[in-house]
């Protein structure tokens, strides 16, 4: 009998990890349209009704508990605010007397061109769950692609770059947010035309890297980071140029290239409202993307009607 | 306790407790940070359903409990399930080895299962290749986040015996405890 118990409970449990060496073994090694990926979205699709249902029960007890630490931090944000009050009211009033030339320059460069963010018909979605775990900065948001979200779509909030798409099913979708591992976001020091990439630095999720700045690049403390516009690698999606990425903490000078230390400027611990930036089918974004992809990966494209001098004119490839 | 022998009033209250344990932790706990980490129940639970079930029944709740979190978070398949079953087996044979009866076992299991899901966690993540460059912020946050399991685990052990307890056809230290109340066995009252 005690012979039979030890006999049961080891086969539970060499079952258990065989099946969990065999999930992540196929997971791993498949892509993201297959067959667990496929299971992963359904359920997705299926919980997501009850999360979302779940998520307004449980609001009052995530403000309840948020209260508490908000008011702890309140008077530290406080003396921030103020002198950050202070800086920008002298900033402000040295901007006025700079204004109608700066509007003449304007014009003159013919700045309006630059693509704004309506072009890439953004999708206000409201983030349900959050992961907990520290190598998966991931949130999951109400939206998905019966609202026209797809995969690789930039995401975005009023204080910055929030992330991408990772996942999307039919009624939701998992962002990657710019301090998940398997990030990378083509950025430049804005007023510079210096570009380099915004990776996170694992397990700390108030830090970025931007990384393979050029050595003569100079970049001071507390300057913003921006989104190039460009592409980091084939599969990224193309966030639209201009959206503040951080701040300037620290530079580092010690190697070939120079790296900065980035503070995210969106507030990745709170997020509840973002805006997913949806390219839909025909807008200019969404065929540089498809025609970058196909140049990177060396095939003929036709890329939606976009032209050579078209890319051109736009900076990517260059 | 033997697999054939489990009521199906405890599996159920075992189920009821996973699936609450799960959607307030992805709801509610992971949307509010403690000193920039974030309390993870789910390690917790399963420790803790080992100490008081065994390591079969242990094991099973850690696969589940892991399967459901990498399902609703989307995230890598089984990784979550092989900590998990470890710690869920692990919990349960020290019941079966030992029986801790000190009010602080809980308190270590809850901190060693913690430990476990974060190291272990870490360690199949750069098994499995880590692209972008690791902070050593990250020791802080793994010892801040055993620290921060450390303070609930007891109200949580509280929770889960208080749930589990009225399921359980058998349990030892109930039946001690009741030998010394009943008059008849205990040496004091024969004196």
């Amino acid at each position: 009998m005690y012979d039979k118990t030890v006999r049961r409970r080891r086969a539970v449990l060499a079952l258990l990890v065989v099946l969990s060496l065999i999930l992540l073994t196929a997971y791993f090694g498949e892509s993201s349209g297959g067959g667990l990926h496929s299971v992963q979205r359904g359920f997705l699709t299926v919980v997501s009704p009850i999360q979302d249902g779940a998520n307004k029960a449980l609001k009052p007890v995530r403000d309840l508990f948020g209260w508490f630490g908000d008011t702890l931090h309140a008077k530290g944000q406080r003396d921030q605010l103020l002198k950050q009050n202070d800086k920008l009211r002298r900033e402000l009033i040295a901007n006025q007397s700079e204004k109608s030339s700066y509007q003449q320059l304007l014009a003159m460069y013919h700045l309006d061109n630059r693509l704004s963010v309506s072009d890439y018909r953004p999708v206000t979605a409201t983030v349900v769950f959050k992961s907990p775990n520290l190598w998966y900065s991931t949130v999951i948001v109400d939206k998905g692609t019966s609202a026209g979200v797809r995969l690789n779509d930039p995401v975005i909030n009023g204080e910055g770059l929030v992330g991408k798409v990772t996942q999307a099913a039919s009624d939701g979708a998992q962002v990657s947010l710019i301090t998940d591992s398997s990030m990378g976001v083509s950025a430049r020091i804005e007023a510079t035309s210096a570009t380099g990439i915004v990776q996170p630095k694992v397990g700390d999720p108030n830090d970025l890297l931007l990384q393979y700045l050029p050595a003569n690049t100079s970049v001071n403390l507390g300057q913003y980071v921006v989104t190039s516009g460009t592409l980091s690698s084939p599969n990224d999606s193309l966030y639209p140029p201009g959206i503040p990425i951080g701040q300037v903490t620290s530079i580092d000078e010690e190697s070939a290239y120079k790296s900065v230390n980035v503070h995210p400027l969106a507030n990745l611990h709170n997020l509840d409202v973002v805006q997913v930036l949806t390219s839909a089918s025909g807008a200019l974004p969404a065929r540089l993307s498809n025609l970058t992809a196909g140049l990177a990966t060396g095939q003929q494209t036709s890329a939606g009607g976009v032209t050579s001098s078209q890319l051109a004119a736009t900076g990517i490839g260059k | 306790m033997s697999a054939t022998s489990l009521p199906a009033s405890l599996l159920a209250r075992i189920a009821t407790l996973v699936l609450v344990v799960v959607f307030f932790q992805i709801g509610v706990v992971s949307e509010v940070p403690v000193f920039g980490v974030n309390v993870d129940l789910s390690p917790l639970v399963v420790a803790f359903v080992g100490l008081l079930c065994g390591s079969t029944l242990g094991a099973v709740t850690g696969f589940a409990v892991g399967l459901l979190v990498d399902l609703a978070l989307v995230q890598t398949l089984g990784v979550t399930s092989l900590i998990f079953t470890v710690i869920g087996f692990w919990s349960g044979r020290l019941r079966e080895l030992r029986d801790p009866q000190a009010a602080l076992a809980p308190l270590l299991v809850g901190v060693a299962a913690s430990a476990v899901s974060t190291v272990g966690y870490s360690l199949v993540e750069f098994l499995l290749g880590v692209n972008a460059p690791v902070s050593l912020e990250l020791l802080r946050q793994i010892v801040l986040g055993v620290l921060v399991n450390a303070v609930v685990a007891l109200p949580m052990w509280a929770v889960v015996r208080r749930l589990l307890e009225p399921g359980m056809p058998d349990d030892p230290r109930r039946r001690r405890r009741r030998a010394y109340t009943t008059g008849g066995l205990s040496p004091l009252s024969r004196s």
